[in-house]
């Protein structure tokens, strides 16, 4: 009678270990499941068709652009709504990175050129804030607003840009930029350091030309 | 009294063959998300490599030699970057931990310039590195779950700062 108990037992621990087993297994499926769509949604570098550079694809091409409103390092709310009617470059930089501020420069003088045609550069900083610190918080804006002083930024530049990363796809690699023309579409857009004139051409297209 | 030893010992192997394929079913589920987790996800930019664990005397200090390989093709900032805005790579143990870290040794860095910008000289590891840990660890095995912070780049783009959990088993003897 013990015994059967006893075997009784082992039956059901095998059968609730199975069923545990099956249910992890479900979990899992649903978990790779939502992670390989959100690879599939991510922005990604394909190979040229005509045998150039890998371009970067995103889903958000030929789409509108996500909305934000972000502050500036002055306190001030900008959102991208309000450039409607303008070509705008959105760029995701961050202090720490290297080739951002290569690039900067570049994007100083494109802008400086094309500003007369409607044209605007959005500077979204990914650099990480401190919000529940009120010191720290406020010794990072410091750094972020000497990095732009060092650099004469001229063009809007915003802070807690990784409130929006998800979607704009995540932004795992800076500097990435996003072309949006002046009706709000995303037109082109770019990962990694590229060249001046892939920006050019890229800013271009924004304003139809 | 002889018969009820043969049937516990039928019980005890009927019990053992119970958690053998119990555990036999969960390291194959296990195994099949570990496998399927690496061909979904992106490479680690680093990854620890040993050791896993070490025996030290309690009490004392030991130091320990902590082996990290950083993804060919990326380089992280050295301890001590060259610019102000560049992100160290540090390494610590959280506080009140059973294991206490006393201090910390990092190799020099590597001189590294970007093809873009070869006046800028940066200070990054590449490769394997090793930090030098000197800890003191209390009587006892305990799973000292350390962090590793980080910001790797390639010759293009950065990715942004990252943390990993160093778990290393300290036994103080």
């Amino acid at each position: 009678m013990k015994r059967n108990t006893l075997v009784l037992t082992a039956v059901l621990f095998i059968l609730a270990i199975f069923a545990w087993a099956g249910w992890a297994n479900f979990e899992y499926r649903k978990q790779a499941g939502a992670r390989l769509l959100a690879s599939v949604a991510k922005a990604e570098l394909v190979p040229d068709k005509d045998g150039g550079p890998p371009q970067f694809v995103t889903p958000l091409m030929g789409k509108s652009a996500p909305e934000f409103s972000l502050e500036d390092l002055s306190g001030n709310k900008v959102s991208l709504g309000g450039y409607k009617g303008k070509a705008v470059l959105v760029n995701f930089w961050a202090t720490w990175c290297g080739p951002c501020k290569i690039e900067t420069p570049w994007l100083i003088e494109l802008r400086n050129q094309y500003a007369a045609q409607g044209f605007e550069i959005l500077g979204v900083s990914e650099d990480e804030l401190d919000r529940d610190d009120a010191q720290k918080l406020g010794a990072e804006k410091q750094e972020i607003a000497r990095f732009v002083q060092q650099m004469h930024m001229p063009y809007p530049v915003l802070i807690g840009g990784d409130s929006i990363s998800e979607p704009y796809g995540g932004l795992d690699d800076l500097p990435t930029s996003f072309f949006v023309d002046r009706g709000g579409m995303v037109v082109a857009a770019q990962v990694g350091l590229t060249s001046k004139d892939e920006i050019e051409g890229n800013i271009k297209k924004a304003l139809g030309k | 009294m002889g018969i009820e030893d043969g049937k516990l010992l039928e019980l005890k192997d009927g019990m053992r063959a119970a958690a053998a394929v119990a555990m036999g079913l969960a390291g194959l589920l296990a195994q099949g998300q570990m496998s399927a987790g690496r061909s979904i996800a992106k490479a680690a930019p680093v990854e620890f490599l040993y050791p896993e664990q070490v025996t030290v005397a309690a009490g004392k200090p030991a130091t320990l030699a902590l082996h990290f390989r950083i993804a060919p093709g990326l380089h992280i900032n050295s301890h001590t970057p060259r610019e102000e805005e560049l992100i160290p790579t540090t390494f610590s143990i959280p506080e009140g931990a059973a294991v206490r870290l006393d201090k910390a040794d990092y190799p020099a860095g590597t001189d590294f310039t970007l093809p873009l910008d070869p006046k800028e000289k940066l200070s990054v590891y590449t490769g394997e590195f090793v930090v030098q840990a000197r800890i003191v660890a209390s009587p006892g095995d305990h799973l000292v779950e350390a962090k590793l912070r980080y910001q790797a780049c390639d010759n293009n783009a950065c990715m942004p700062p990252r943390t990993i959990t160093v778990a290393i088993d300290v036994v103080g003897k």
